[in-house]
């Protein structure tokens, strides 16, 4: 029955003597596993198309969506995870294939009359690879692809006469912008791809019709035919490969996603360990000489490639005759590895580097749980922009670190305001009562001696003094704590403002005996002075967003703190920071000083 | 009625033939691929945006000598979009007395951002790309950085200092508006 279909497609197609062509290639001098690298090249493109057009479903490539979409690919679609595992790192096998394959064929002398137009048709075809590799590298719009791929651009800028037009092509104006990202995508999935095809038809036409390059000691007058023998050996190495990218990308669950791209950030950029060579090679060329390693010396070694086959012209493949023509390869393979050693070696040892690394690691987490949530139409920098935990640590190192330490931001030595940590808790303020003064609180401020402590007898008090029992500065510090708490929340059980009592009393002590100075729910400081905040809200929300809006406003201090002759009081931000970005750094500021 | 039918007209050469169809070729593949060339080639002719003055913090908040890393911010035209009041790029002021120079955050190495280093003697800035390095003002001082930083305009205006934002080209010697 079978045969009998077979025989209808054959007289109509004669589909049994293409399989017979395709098939029966005679393999002079036998099958070998050395002969198997262009296969697995090949099934490795195979897997990429496969797994890249799976993508393509999902992915939408704009500087709106493209992370968003990865993220969601990544994160969330079923399946989505292993596609992208596998595509991310089936490019790295390729990279790995490609060198094994151009060795054999170096070794081999399979480059030498009459195959050197096949010889060059797969130095382009690692060209395309690499490009393939690196347009893949930007389209998830994170910081890494982002940067990595400004400096390749940047570096295809530096070419004389053409490059400045070749980087405007690529990016599709004068700037990053949507545009590069679509032109990139242009490049990966359709004019890549096709031109790949194309030199691979070429490219496996020519090799048929020269035939495989057995080595100099081979017997030749053995024949095998490609199918079943060398076709066996083709498959059982891409499975191999194949199951080396899937344990990658089950091991790594997927593939890497960086934060979102943001071109005001600064972003410790590297290349992906393939073009780590490179990368390190820009470094040792100092002022006009730049361009020797940019563009000079990965041109030279691209020149002598494709001169390869005119430099070894003798007869014959054995390798103990082609030595000389052979060394500058080996010594470029040398130096790609020792330069890559040393890019990786140098970063290790960089202290400086690390610490950068750790932040954009740490921002690249926070951004991908944010973003579990759903990412906004506006893009997923104005989702960062909106999350506390991302802006407000910004917010701060830019505004409030020049003064107060908070955690890890500001710096503890030229720190002229109070520490915040613990600002407003229980403890801080049974610990402001006691010694105001103290060197995290108003220690190195102008105000230093402006506070009272309440139970230590100060040098200039007559005998009307007396210390505040402990019981009342717990109530008092009972009461203001849970004036700090947000409406509507019970107080933390065993914390003294859980005693509903004792923060009654609090607030009889603050209302008696704080008014003397401080304002509380706007009345107090009979002496008129000025100095001493309000303190009904103390450490709440409302507090600190009015603080740091204007301290001046009545809510928290009063007008007179910002008199000019006030030197060192906290300034307003209500000019330069927007309310929604006071709201972020209040809660922010809040959350970490109580944590 | 035999009459010699009229002298038909000799048969177009095969040489003929061969250039109308070379002709034709060639224009059916301008009309299907100039269009498109035209279009893929329009950035060649697009001009960057030159400079825009940007507001940035205030002249009291930076301190003499310490570089700060401020964000230009300004409505960014991005192909088909436009965003209000988006961080455009970063720049790096450093006051000197009531001078204020505005640097160019971008490293004229490779296009990386630039950070601040602390310390001393030997402050100034560092590319973490390719290890370029530059003084306070902008001056390189070892590295291979073809040109010191970019500086760029500032004027104070309420007592904000304001920037002349503007891009240049990477990686070579002179400095060149994109």
């Amino acid at each position: 029955m079978i045969r009998r279909i077979l025989d209808f497609i054959d007289e109509r197609t004669g589909i049994r003597s293409l399989a017979s062509h395709l098939l029966d290639e005679p393999i002079r001098g036998g099958a070998r596993w050395a002969y198997v690298f262009g296969s697995a090249l090949l099934a490795s493109f195979m897997v990429q198309a496969v797994t890249g057009v799976a993508l393509m479903t999902s992915y939408a490539p704009s500087d709106k969506t493209a992370w968003a979409s990865v993220h969601f690919i990544q994160f969330q679609q079923a399946g989505g995870w292993l596609v992208r595992g596998l595509h991310h790192f089936g490019a790295q096998a390729m990279v790995v294939l490609l060198g094994f394959h151009i060795a054999q064929v170096s070794i081999f002398g399979a480059y030498k009359r009459p195959r050197e137009v096949t010889w060059w048709l797969g130095l382009g075809l690692m060209a395309i690879t690499l490009g393939f590799a690196l347009t893949g590298y930007l389209l998830p719009w994170d910081q890494k692809g982002y940067w990595a791929t400004r400096v390749a651009t940047n570096i295809a800028g530096t070419v004389p006469v053409v490059g400045d037009a070749t980087q405007r092509l690529l990016q599709g104006g004068p700037e990053y912008g949507s545009l590069t990202l679509t032109r990139f995508y242009t490049l990966h999935v359709v004019f890549l791809p096709a031109l790949l095809v194309a030199l691979v038809l070429a490219h496996v036409a020519l090799f048929r019709r020269h035939g495989v390059t057995p080595p100099a000691s081979a017997d030749t007058s053995r024949v095998d035919a490609f199918f079943p023998k060398q076709l066996f050996k083709d498959t059982v190495a891409a499975l191999v490969v194949v199951a080396i990218v899937f344990a990658l990308a089950i091991g790594a669950h997927g593939a890497p996603l960086d934060a979102p791209a943001d071109p005001s950030s600064d972003y410790p950029a590297r290349p992906e360990w393939y073009f780590l060579a490179l990368f390190q090679l820009l470094k040792y060329f100092h002022g006009s000489l730049e361009i020797v390693g940019t563009v000079v010396l990965p041109g030279l070694v691209a020149a002598y490639l494709v001169a390869l086959p005119f430099l070894d012209r003798k007869e014959g493949t054995a390798l103990r005759t082609r030595i000389k023509p052979l060394v500058p390869l080996a010594v470029v393979g040398l130096a790609v590895i020792v330069l890559t050693a040393k890019a990786v070696a140098d970063d290790a040892r960089d202290a400086e580097f690390q610490k950068e690394r750790a932040k954009a690691d740490a921002r690249a987490k926070a951004a991908v749980r944010l973003a579990m949530d759903g990412v906004p139409p506006e893009g997923p920098l104005v989702m960062l922009a909106r999350a506390p935990e991302i802006r407000g640590p910004e917010l701060f190192d830019r505004h409030c670190a020049s003064c107060h330490v908070l955690g890890e931001h500001g710096s503890e030595k030229d720190r002229t305001a109070p520490k915040l940590d613990g600002w407003s808790t229980e403890k801080w303020i049974l610990d402001m009562l006691h010694d105001p003064d103290g060197d995290e609180r108003f220690g190195r401020t102008p105000y230093k001696g402006e506070m009272p402590s309440m139970d230590v007898k100060p040098a200039d008090a007559d005998e009307s003094w007396s210390p505040m029992s402990q019981e009342d500065m717990k109530a008092a510090a009972a009461f203001l704590a849970r004036e700090g708490d947000p409406p509507g929340t019970p107080p933390p059980p065993g914390s003294l403002r859980s005693d509903e009592k004792l923060v009654a009393r609090g607030e009889e002590i603050v209302r008696t005996r704080c008014t003397t100075c401080h304002l509380f729910r706007g009345e107090g400081d009979d002496g008129g002075q000025g100095l001493a905040p309000e303190l009904a809200g103390y450490g709440s929300f409302a507090w600190v967003r009015a603080q740091i809006a204007n301290p001046s406003s009545k809510e928290t201090y009063r007008e007179a703190a910002l008199d000019p002759e006030r030197k060192g009081h906290m300034p307003r931000f209500d000019a330069e920071l927007s309310p929604a970005d006071i709201d972020l750094l209040a809660k922010w500021v809040l959350d970490v000083a109580r944590r | 009625m035999s009459e010699s039918p009229p002298p038909s007209p000799p048969p177009p050469s095969r040489r003929a033939l061969v250039l109308a169809t070379c002709v034709g070729g060639c224009a059916l593949a301008l009309a299907a691929g100039g269009p498109a060339v035209a279009m893929v080639f329009a950035p060649l002719s697009e001009n960057g945006r030159g400079g825009r003055w940007g507001r940035t913090i205030k002249l009291d908040q930076l301190e003499e000598g310490a570089p700060k890393r401020v964000a230009v911010v300004d409505d960014r035209r991005d192909a088909w979009s436009v965003e209000r009041g988006v961080e455009l790029g970063s720049v790096w002021l450093v006051r000197r007395g009531d001078e204020v120079i505005a640097l160019s955050a971008v490293c004229p190495h490779l296009g990386c951002s630039v950070n601040a280093v602390e310390g001393g003697g030997a402050a100034g800035f560092s590319c973490p790309c390719h290890t370029s390095a530059f003084d306070l003002s902008g001056k390189r001082t070892s590295g291979p950085s073809p040109r010191d930083l970019d500086r760029l305009e500032t004027r104070i205006e309420d007592g904000h200092v304001m920037v002349d934002f503007r891009r240049f080209r990477i990686g070579i010697a002179q400095k060149v508006e994109t």
